[in-house]
């Protein structure tokens, strides 16, 4: 990656007795897009506003184009207003008492421009979301979209370089969601800027970023290309919290080698270093074919149950490694009963940390 | 607050510490301080009106139970009847209104809240106009029509119940309608889908869980029944019927003035409404409203079929009795020379109203209390704002002893808290008192939960991002504040500025304290007009009185209109 933007170093954050966030570091380069990724109460939400400066941390720093925004050791802590970044708010933020001009209009006034620019850049931004139409409505008569699309016309709207979002699209309904990820990648690629998103859907998390950062309980599991986070998941965590996929329990037994707990010996690869004590194996639901394929691992199993979902379909496979749930293109459909063999490349048979 | 949290590392701290001091102190010595006074004095067994006492003892308290029993016993019958009717006359309406398909329910239950504006005050100047003994309408039509003796006594026992119940029931009503409204109505479908029928569903489902609801409503009405003033010194003081408040009252007026005897009566009451609401809110708190969620539902309302239209007729009666007739019959009296409901009797005039507003003590009476709103009003809300960013957005430490500072006054009975400034403020050595100054810094006091709950609800109800959104754009506080944090509040500003001006131009309990011959206000000129110069000019003021808060009122829900429309 190219020059660092945002540097989080060791981020500690508090509130109270609970710790929300235990020491995360983390870097995003200039033009990038991280995503952080977790559950609710993992820590994300508080690490991205840290980053805005709208909460305290009492450790760690964060510094944005190599200038301190907070140093624990330095006791440094510019105010929001002077970062310079942007924000898209869960909520929106929409100001309900302005019209659409003026909300988008606010950061270039702040920042005094001149009439003209502002005109300018206002309906330069409200195009890039398709809302000029509408920059003369009162902001309490948008729709949850339109509220959607002016938030993030205003956080655009000033030039920022670095523009945040927490959760932007979790308010709208799911097929709006689906469209507007597809702008927000859109609109991402076509400005210059580096921005990091919050979310806890992992499905979205791996559509529009470059790498993604998976958190849990207020620490870091994993920081990955969206294929390396999926195909190559580091903890039982990420196995499941990203996509689906099968455990199965056993131990090291070679190089390459995993014993599992029924008996059965699997070719597996790891995205870290065996240490020996790894106990489990995650196969992706998606990765497993249930007709022999040479160099895959191979293990026979009987169809318990068969669920037509359209998109795919999920199998639950009885077999030497348990009930395993398999996914398979809604063609040459099985029937319940059917023998099969179940055959996974030992690329997708990743070894998880202990 | 992301202001604080930007400088928290930085010296500015002293500062705010600073501020914090100096408002715990200005609220801590306008709150506590004439608690201390009113502590010390019920405790004096000297001279009462010597202070310091120059003897401390239990004699004050012990006197309640020896010779003033039969007050506390005036009262607690009193209370009692006072809020099985309350909360009978309110869980009624609240059943009808949010369980029944009764016509008109949006306007009924807009009606509902017209007791509470009218004012216990005014409304029982109006029953004694209506039910007073010989000369009270009912009386005056029952001879009319060759009847003999009175129908009607209001000077009664039951009378001064009968009007607490009528003008302060509305509280009982409102509670128990929140408890009913926020009942999910799938519990009680879930009922009849497993076969009960409409009667066993509301016996066995519905009553269970609207149960806890009521009798939190009857403690909160109990307790407020206990304090209650403005019936007990309209109707009670004529008919001889004193309770606690109107006891507290009379021991002030007696030659010399019973101070310490006042004290002691006040503080029992501020301490017995003060126990029985902290076990209200524990009860609230605690397990047994667990299935009653905040969640607001629509229940789904039963068919009445025909019965409905008598239902309609219950609250219509409600009204009627509260507010419709009470109006009429100080309308009546106060277009005539000597009241009489016998119309060909009648000698109209418009000669009270001249006189209400020609008469000099009326007169400045009126102005001096508009004055007081206005001013209280305008000054207050401004205070008040600044307190509830102090409470609610700021993180200074010690801002919830400011929250808990600000809400006191409302935990004590007005009476008594009026009681407490009039100690204090005869022997702080400050002399404002018996100024318009003193009536001020009293309503400001005593106003501060009003105002601070009202702006609360606006504060709270403002999204915190959308004060963080405008940091982010780079805005500074300073800022921040004109272009959204206070563009918003405007409405909640505006509301709570009508409220506290209500709330001003109709106090009665702290005012009958701290009015002063040359600081007189409208509420107590009421009072002592009724006392000694007749129903006619007296209903003419109520009217004017009630005529103001009206504009008032109507002006407010404009505003709260526009605010919820612009909030949604």
């Amino acid at each position: 990656m190219s020059v660092t933007r945002i540097e989080v170093k060791d981020l500690v954050i508090r509130y109270g007795d609970t710790t929300a966030v235990n020491g995360v570091s983390f870097t995003v380069g200039r033009g990038e897009h991280v995503t952080l990724l977790g559950p609710s109460g993992c820590g994300k939400t508080t690490t991205l506003r840290a980053i805005a400066g709208l909460e305290q941390p009492v450790g760690g720093s964060i510094s944005i184009d190599g200038q301190a925004m907070y140093d624990a050791s330095q006791k440094r802590n510019i105010p929001t207003e002077q970062r310079g970044v942007s924000m898209v708010f869960q909520s929106y933020a929409v100001w309900p008492h302005m019209t659409v001009f003026d909300n988008v209009a606010y950061g270039l006034r702040v920042r005094k421009q001149n009439a003209a620019d502002i005109k300018a850049n206002v309906e330069r931004a409200l195009d890039l979301v398709q809302m000029r139409h509408l920059a003369d409505r009162g902001a309490s008569k948008l729709s949850g979209g339109q509220q959607q699309r002016v938030a993030l016309a205003r956080a655009i709207a000033f030039s920022p370089t670095v523009v945040l979002f927490d959760e932007p699209l979790s308010n709208l309904d799911a097929k709006l969601r689906a469209e507007m990820r597809v702008e927000l990648r859109e609109l991402q690629r076509r400005l210059d800027i580096t921005s990091v998103y919050v979310t806890h859907d992992q499905e979205e998390a791996l559509a529009i970023s470059d790498r993604v950062i998976v958190m849990n309980v207020g620490v870091i599991e994993q920081i990955g290309t969206p294929e390396q986070i999926y195909n190559r998941p580091r903890s039982r965590f990420v196995a499941d919290f990203v996509g689906s996929a099968n455990i199965i329990k056993g131990k090291l037994s070679g190089d390459g080698l995993f014993a599992t707990d029924g008996g059965v010996t699997l070719k597996a690869t790891s995205a870290h270093k065996p240490h020996g004590k790894e106990s489990e194996v995650a196969v992706r639901t998606a990765y497993v074919d249930l007709e022999p394929r040479p160099g895959d691992n191979h293990v026979p199993g009987k169809v318990r149950q068969r669920l037509f979902h359209g998109d795919f379909v999920q199998y639950v496979i009885d077999s030497a490694l348990g009930a395993l749930i398999v996914r398979r293109p809604p063609v040459n459909l099985l029937s319940e009963g059917a023998d099969v063999t179940l055959s996974f490349s030992p690329d997708h048979c990743v070894l998880l940390e202990a | 607050m992301t202001l604080s949290a930007a400088d928290a590392l930085r010296p500015r701290r002293n500062w705010q510490a600073i501020v914090t001091v100096a408002i715990l102190l200005v609220v801590g010595f306008l709150v506590i301080l004439p608690m201390v006074f009113l502590i010390e004095e019920s405790l004096n067994v000297g001279d009462p009106m010597a202070f310091p006492p120059q003897a401390y003892g239990l004699k004050n308290y012990i006197a309640i139970f020896d010779e003033d029993i039969n007050v506390l016993w005036n009262t607690l019958i009193i209370a009692v009847m006072a809020t099985i009717m309350a909360i009978l006359i309110g869980f009624t309406l609240a059943w009808i209104l949010t369980r029944t398909n009764v016509p008109g329910s949006g306007m009924l239950e807009r009606l509902m809240e017209l007791p509470y504006y009218m004012t216990p005050l005014v409304g029982a100047l109006a029953w004694a106009i209506i039910a007073g003994p010989k000369s009270g309408f009912m009386n005056q039509l029952w001879k009319g029509i060759g009847g003999s003796g009175d129908i009607a006594d209001i000077y009664t026992h039951f009378g001064i119940a009968w009007v607490m119940a009528l003008f302060e029931g509305t509280v009982a009503f409102v509670m128990i309608s929140a408890s009913m409204k926020s009942m999910d109505p799938a519990l009680e479908e879930s009922a009849r889908v497993m076969g009960a029928s409409k009667l066993r569903t509301t016996l066995t489902v519905t009553l269970p869980l609207v149960m806890p609801g009521v009798l939190g409503a009857t403690l909160f009405v109990f307790a407020e029944m206990l304090g209650s003033f403005a019936a007990a010194l309209v109707i009670g003081i004529p008919g001889r019927i004193y309770v606690i408040t109107t006891a507290i009252w009379d021991s002030t007026l007696s030659y010399p003035p019973d101070y310490g005897r006042a004290s002691a009566m006040g503080l029992t009451l501020f301490v017995v409404m003060f126990g029985m609401l902290t076990f209200y809110r524990y009860m609230i708190v605690g397990g047994s409203f667990a299935t009653i969620t905040g969640k607001a539902f629509r229940p789904r309302p039963m068919n009445m079929g025909r019965l409905a239209w008598v239902l309609f007729a219950v609250c219509l009666l409600y009204v009627f009795l509260a507010v419709v007739l009470p109006v009429a019959a100080l309308l009546l009296t106060s277009f005539q020379r000597f009241a009489t409901v016998i119309l060909s009797q009648a000698q109209f005039t418009w000669a009270n109203y001249q006189t209400a507003l020609s008469l000099g003590p009326v007169r400045t009476a009126m102005a001096n209390s508009l004055m007081l709103g206005f001013g209280v009003a305008t000054v207050g809300v401004l205070v008040m704002a600044v307190l509830v960013w102090i409470i609610y957005r700021s993180q200074l430490t010690g801002r919830g002893a400011v929250e808990y500072l600000v809400m006191f006054p409302g935990a004590v009975p007005r009476l008594v808290f009026g009681l407490a400034l009039l100690w204090a403020w005869l022997n702080i050595p400050i002399s404002i008192y018996g100024t318009l100054w003193l009536l001020a810094l009293a309503y400001f006091t005593v106003m501060l939960p009003l105002g601070v709950r009202t702006l609360a609800g606006v504060v709270l109800q403002i999204d915190k991002s959308l004060e963080e959104c405008a940091r982010v754009c780079g805005a500074g506080w300073g800022y921040q504040m004109r272009t959204v944090t206070l563009p918003l509040l405007r409405p909640g500003i505006l509301a709570a500025w009508l409220l506290i001006f209500m709330a001003c131009v109709r106090e009665l309990g702290v005012s009958v304290f701290l009015m002063g011959p040359n600081a007189k206000v409208i509420a107590p000129s009421i009072v002592s007009a009724f006392a000694s110069s007749g129903t006619e000019l007296t209903a003419a003021m109520a009217l004017i009185q009630t005529f103001t808060v009206i504009v008032a009122l109507v002006i407010l829900f404009r505003v709260t209109r526009g605010m919820t429309k612009e909030l949604a």
